[in-house]
């Protein structure tokens, strides 16, 4: 039975790389400390592989043809795609694929009634895969990524309990398909609360983020559920904030753990709400 | 925007994605806007509001907040410092219809 090591959610704004330096010192030491303590933990866990659920920003799909579920199966994942490396502000990588756990990964949640769609070349990666990359140096590690960019803006998307759904697919998926002793981790790439590209692109909803911090820390997937709804993500930025809908297949597949946060700011020239959550997979609660 | 608003059959949604995908096309916009928007069945008042840099009317149209955030950026800039912030802020401008309440940096 394959292993769950290591489960975090964080944002991946891209104002964390291109406007870091300019940000005042309590912003940069939250951006540092949460990608800090997310690459530590994560080299420390060993795992094989790393499955990221990250949003797709309608890089990879006409949005008249948008999987809910994409999966990258590539040997290689290089980015940042062309047209976002001066935005994105961040360095080129190439981290290595794991065809086999990203083929086995949609055949798992295709027989578990959970329908996602696969590439085999090279997906175009924003901001979402890129920036944890970069943050983490995963390039610079042995970990495989299999890349799973979900659909969390062009309406309708999977909603929080469908995302659970998936989630608790993904952890019998992990537990009886993937190869005994093979160490997993998993993250989620998205959110805060942000409205990129809308009338409240400098607006961030602290109260929202603080929240949902709270209760992903606390390990509440009941409270999670009744209250981060998408209409009140939706409430605390249109279009954006419900990319953290890319950490409940995260939470779902490691059931009710609790976890640490690193603190949180709502810098507005950050354009989102920036906090991250560690799981802590040896607890129960 | 609200999401009763969207339509995903906008042809602007396809303008912002071919550009994304393909810098020789950004580089015909730039020099040479009017030909690139011939080419796609955009309706009369979504092609005004891309020439007029209007985002509330794109927007009241039914486009998509993202992809409209990137049209900002293949007009205004795109770089991760000072370009991206000023098409950001023209574009919240735009939205707003003054340029009151929006941050400097």
């Amino acid at each position: 039975m394959a292993q769950i090591v290591f489960a975090a959610g964080a944002p991946h704004a891209p104002a964390i790389v291109g406007l870091f330096d300019k940000a005042p010192d309590d912003s940069r030491k939250v951006v540092t400390d949460t990608y800090a303590a997310i690459t530590k933990e994560l080299r420390a866990a060993k795992p094989d592989v790393l499955i990221v659920f990250a949003n797709d920003h309608l890089a990879n799909s006409r949005i008249t043809f948008y999987p809910d579920f994409l999966i990258g199966t590539a040997p290689e994942h290089s980015g940042p795609h062309e047209w976002f490396q001066e935005w994105i502000g961040c360095r080129n990588y190439t981290a290595k694929g794991n065809p086999a756990v990203a083929k086995a990964l949609f055949q798992g949640m295709t027989r578990r009634g959970v329908k996602m769609s696969v590439r085999d070349e090279n997906l175009k990666f924003d901001d979402n895969i890129s920036v944890p990359v970069t943050m983490t140096n995963l390039d610079q590690t042995d970990i495989t990524l299999v890349p799973v960019l979900q659909n969390c803006t062009v309406p309708p998307f999977p909603n929080a309990e469908r995302c659970f759904e998936v989630g608790h697919a993904l952890r019998d998926f992990i537990e009886k398909d993937l190869p005994a002793e093979m160490r997993v981790a998993l993250f989620g790439s998205g959110g805060l609360s942000h409205e990129p590209g809308g009338v409240k692109y400098y607006k961030i909803d602290e109260e929202f983020d603080r929240r949902f911090l709270e209760l992903c820390a606390a390990g509440n997937h009941k409270a999670l559920l009744k209250e981060i709804t998408v209409d009140r993500m939706e409430e605390a930025g249109t279009g954006g904030t419900a990319e953290v809908l890319s950490w409940f297949p995260v939470m779902a597949a490691i059931g009710e753990r609790r976890g640490r946060s690193f603190g949180y700011t709502g810098w507005p020239s950050f354009r989102c709400g920036v906090g991250g959550v560690i799981w802590d997979l040896d607890t129960k609660h | 925007m609200a999401w009763e608003k969207f339509n995903p059959n906008l042809a602007a949604h396809d303008l912002v994605q071919d550009m994304k995908w393909d810098p020789e096309l950004r580089r015909q916009f730039k020099e040479n806007e009017a030909a690139v928007l011939d080419r796609y069945p955009l309706l009369p008042e979504e092609r005004k509001a891309i020439e007029e840099r209007d985002f509330r009317t794109l927007y009241d149209l039914g486009m998509h907040p993202y992809l409209g955030g990137q049209l900002s950026r293949f007009i205004w800039g795109n770089d991760a410092g000072k370009g991206a912030v000023e098409a950001s802020n023209k574009l919240v401008a735009s939205l707003q219809g003054h340029s009151r309440d929006i941050p400097k940096s």
